[in-house]
């Protein structure tokens, strides 16, 4: 989100004399990949997300709005497909995949798997949080999946969603929160 | 003023993402170096995430494997609406294979496997022609259209939808 501002109409050079529409589509096309991560941390199935990213790039393409910079163009691409993702996991159940199919597909791509009790303790600690993640409200879930997942900082964030940055920085908290107090009334060692 | 343990829990999520002043981080530093609770509860604000990062990611790579092996474009749309129309061509495949496998025997036996495969290349070609229709009609699209179809008569060339993209590129 940090890249230098750039005037969209002439962004990236490639899209130089091209209209609005098409340079925002341009923008999408090579963020598709943040926007994904944004699917994923909100917890769509894979055939929901590619829904959503259709969705947010039919609206990239007829957007008439003429975006100021790149920045602006990428914090509204990622609002719309915030928007998108909520409205689809309320159609549906999110973080679908139980933590023991989870657990597998990486020790299939792991060299050396972890012990059977190492992989117990993981597989419970992990489905109390894949839980916690799915039962998690809407605008903690979003937040925390921009700033650590997305990699966005609070002023980032707040500007995306129209939040002061210590409102972002309140409902971290609080998300975290909730996700240590599940993982710790299983019991933590210190 | 030491902290109580309630004032410092409230400043843990910040002091983990180093979001706190040096003085604030080292007197919650200075807290936790004697406060078991805290410390537990710290470890559990770090470990809660390093979970929530591998369920994240888990659905990333399922997201980017569907979106690699189905298209290797961004500007695909909808592709419900089409669903009789590929159903159609799906159809329209169906029976012609039954046909040679059934009508022809006399020539080399089709596997299930290949029929199966047939027919979901078809499935996938009449999406993305069906998609390519779509973009078509909006402005500055002609190029990545046309893209589009070529992909569509390299990547499926025996498939009704190529036919149609053939026609189209020309």
């Amino acid at each position: 989100m940090s890249e230098t501002n750039r005037e969209v109409a002439g962004a990236g050079g490639r899209a130089g004399g091209r209209s609005s529409q098409s340079v925002l589509f341009d923008i999408y096309i090579a963020e598709v990949d943040r926007l994904r991560r944004i699917a994923a941390g909100m917890g769509l199935g894979a055939a929901d997300a590619e829904d959503a990213l259709q969705d947010v790039s039919v609206k990239a393409l007829r957007q008439q709005r003429k975006c100021k910079s790149r920045e602006e163009a990428v914090g509204w691409l990622t609002k719309v497909t915030v928007n998108r993702c909520l409205m689809h996991h309320r159609r549906r159940k999110r973080f679908s995949r139980s933590a023991a199919e989870i657990i597998k597909r990486r020790t299939e791509n792991t060299v050396e798997p972890a012990g059977t009790d190492d992989r117990a303790i993981a597989a419970e600690e992990l489905e109390i949080v894949r839980q916690t993640l799915s039962e998690l409200d809407d605008s903690l879930l979003t937040i925390m999946v921009l700033r650590y997942f997305c990699g966005l900082n609070s002023t980032e964030i707040g500007q995306t969603l129209e939040l002061s940055a210590s409102a972002v920085r309140s409902r971290l908290r609080e998300g975290r929160m909730i996700l240590a107090k599940r993982l710790m009334e299983r019991g933590i060692e210190p | 003023m030491e902290k109580s343990c309630e004032q410092i829990e409230k400043l843990l999520v910040d002091y983990a993402d180093g979001e706190l002043s040096p003085s604030e981080s080292s007197g919650v530093a200075k807290h936790l170096s004697q406060c078991e609770r805290c410390t537990v509860t710290l470890k559990a604000l770090q470990r809660s995430l390093e979970l929530a990062g591998i369920v994240w990611a888990d659905g990333l790579e399922e997201i980017r494997g569907v979106a690699v092996s189905q298209t290797r474009t961004a500007g695909r749309f909808k592709w419900f609406r089409y669903t009789a129309v590929a159903a159609s061509i799906l159809l329209v495949t169906g029976i012609s294979i039954l046909w040679l496998t059934t009508a022809r025997p006399q020539q080399a036996e089709v596997t299930l496997a290949e029929i199966e495969k047939d027919i979901e290349e078809s499935g996938r070609a009449a999406r993305l022609l069906a998609a390519a229709e779509l973009l078509a009609g909006c402005p500055d699209t002609q190029k990545f259209v046309k893209s589009q179809y070529c992909y569509i008569v390299e990547t499926y060339p025996q498939t009704p939808a190529a036919a149609q993209a053939r026609l189209r590129i020309r």
